[in-house]
């Protein structure tokens, strides 16, 4: 599903016009900024993320393949690879070691969550936390499902049981954000026509 | 073929190649079960959309200004760029401009030493030449003035009447010189050369060219009753005189 904003944005990008960071920014500022704060753990540590991986973002655009990924993933990519770069140069610094804690998974305050997302903070409350701990172990933290399996310590099998249906909650979710996506990317085309 | 892709699937790789935790070596193989399977292209697509859906639910807002620093990141990162480009092409007008001049500089330079050399060698012949033809007046004025130098008027027989020369012989300094004069014009196919017949051989002395010589005093080899001859020959000189062409002759 490539939006017709997102077409929009790679071609800003592969043009090198700088609005597409902005629109980029825009769209996924807060996601990203997420993503860099589920590895980091600190809000500092994350604006700094943040900052570096648009930079890469920036530096990178011409390398960006829409065949290969959806913009999404390749902006998620680099933002965690930033994130654990970040991470661990912090950690060689303070020789400290890399604490995953998976019991934050769902510990996000309200306030912190965009009104735009408020819908999908409720659809995240509609996933069953021994879903969202696997789900969390595979996207964020990198996991293998035979490494989840070992850190949660839980047997391989359920690991794989958990996952299927984590997908497929997450997949009723964003199935209803689908429906929603055509007359989102009209309304985008009205606010933006100006500036085209 | 299905067992194939579902081992694939149940490897993991897929899922490492999503968030990006994946060798080099392993996203191409992934990127090739992609492309050839569409039940692997299918799951990719519904893991992308997970992961977005996922990621989104843990959306955080950040922090306010913090869009206008990467912003300005951006703005410094281009201005950076671009500054380093005009850098770069000064820096490579510079480098080829100085390029250009050692280049030019250092032809400059060998084409001085060349020159340089050429002079000095002209320098050292010309110092020859003097030497020699200072050495040659210092003979000549010896000659001249020594008082037991005999002066000879040659004239030119029937066939060159014009013909004037002063020959002067030194018998004791064992020198001898000749002046030619004044020698009638010849046809341009012939010249008037010299001879000098020493102890019964006989000796070429070279072409006389008419206007070059006239003050000049030509060396003869000097002999004991030695005789002196110009004879016409064919333009250039020839190896022997021709007898029948003596214009004049000197005894001495």
């Amino acid at each position: 599903m490539s939006t017709l904003l997102e077409k929009h944005i790679v071609e800003l990008l592969q043009e090198r016009n700088d609005k597409a960071i902005s629109l980029l920014y825009e769209h996924y500022g807060d996601t990203l900024y997420g993503v860099a704060y589920k590895v980091v753990r600190d809000e500092e540590l994350a604006q700094d993320v943040l900052q570096e991986s648009f930079v890469k973002i920036w530096k990178k655009s011409d390398s960006y393949d829409a065949s290969k990924a959806k913009l999404f993933t390749w902006l998620f990519r680099i933002t965690r690879n930033t994130a654990i770069d970040k991470l661990r140069s912090v950690n060689t610094k303070s020789d400290k070691e890399i604490q995953i804690d998976v019991s934050d998974v769902y510990n996000l305050g309200v306030n912190s969550i965009r009104p735009e997302f408020m819908d999908v903070k409720e659809n995240l409350d509609k996933i069953e936390t021994k879903y969202q701990i696997v789900l969390d172990a595979l996207f964020f933290q990198g996991m293998t499902q035979q490494e989840a399996s070992d850190e949660l310590d839980i047997p391989l099998g359920t690991i794989k049981s958990r996952l299927k249906i984590g997908l497929r909650e997450l997949k009723k979710i964003y199935g209803n954000t689908m429906l929603l996506l055509p007359l989102i990317s009209e309304l985008w085309k009205d606010v933006m026509s100006p500036l085209f | 073929m299905k067992e194939k892709i579902r081992i694939f699937l149940d490897t993991d790789l897929l899922e490492k190649y999503l968030i990006g935790t994946i060798s080099e070596e392993e996203t191409q193989q992934v990127e090739r079960y992609i492309a050839m399977y569409p039940k692997v292209r299918e799951t990719y697509d519904e893991l992308q959309a997970n992961l977005e859906t996922f990621a989104k639910m843990h959306a955080i807002k950040a922090p306010e200004g913090l869009k206008a620093r990467i912003l300005e990141r951006i703005k410094a990162q281009n201005a950076g760029r671009r500054r380093f480009r005009r850098y770069a092409i000064a820096a490579s007008i510079a480098a080829f401009v100085f390029a250009g001049s050692s280049y030019f500089f250092w032809d400059q330079s060998q084409g001085l030493i060349e020159e340089n050399t050429i002079v000095n060698n002209k320098i050292r012949d010309l110092e020859e030449d003097m030497r020699e033809q200072l050495e040659d007046v210092r003979n000549q004025f010896i000659v001249l003035n020594n008082p037991q130098t005999k002066k000879y008027v040659v004239k030119g027989n029937k066939k060159a009447e014009e013909l004037k020369a002063v020959a002067y012989i030194n018998p004791v300094k064992k020198l001898s010189y000749i002046n030619v004069q004044n020698l009638p014009n010849l046809p341009e196919n012939q010249c008037y050369q010299m001879w000098a017949e020493v102890n019964g051989e006989m000796v070429n002395l070279g072409v006389i060219k008419n206007v070059d010589d006239k003050d000049k005093l030509r060396p003869l080899p000097y002999a004991e009753n030695a005789v002196s001859y110009i004879t016409i020959e064919p333009m250039g000189g020839n190896d022997t005189p021709t007898v029948q062409n003596i214009v004049a002759n000197i005894s001495y």
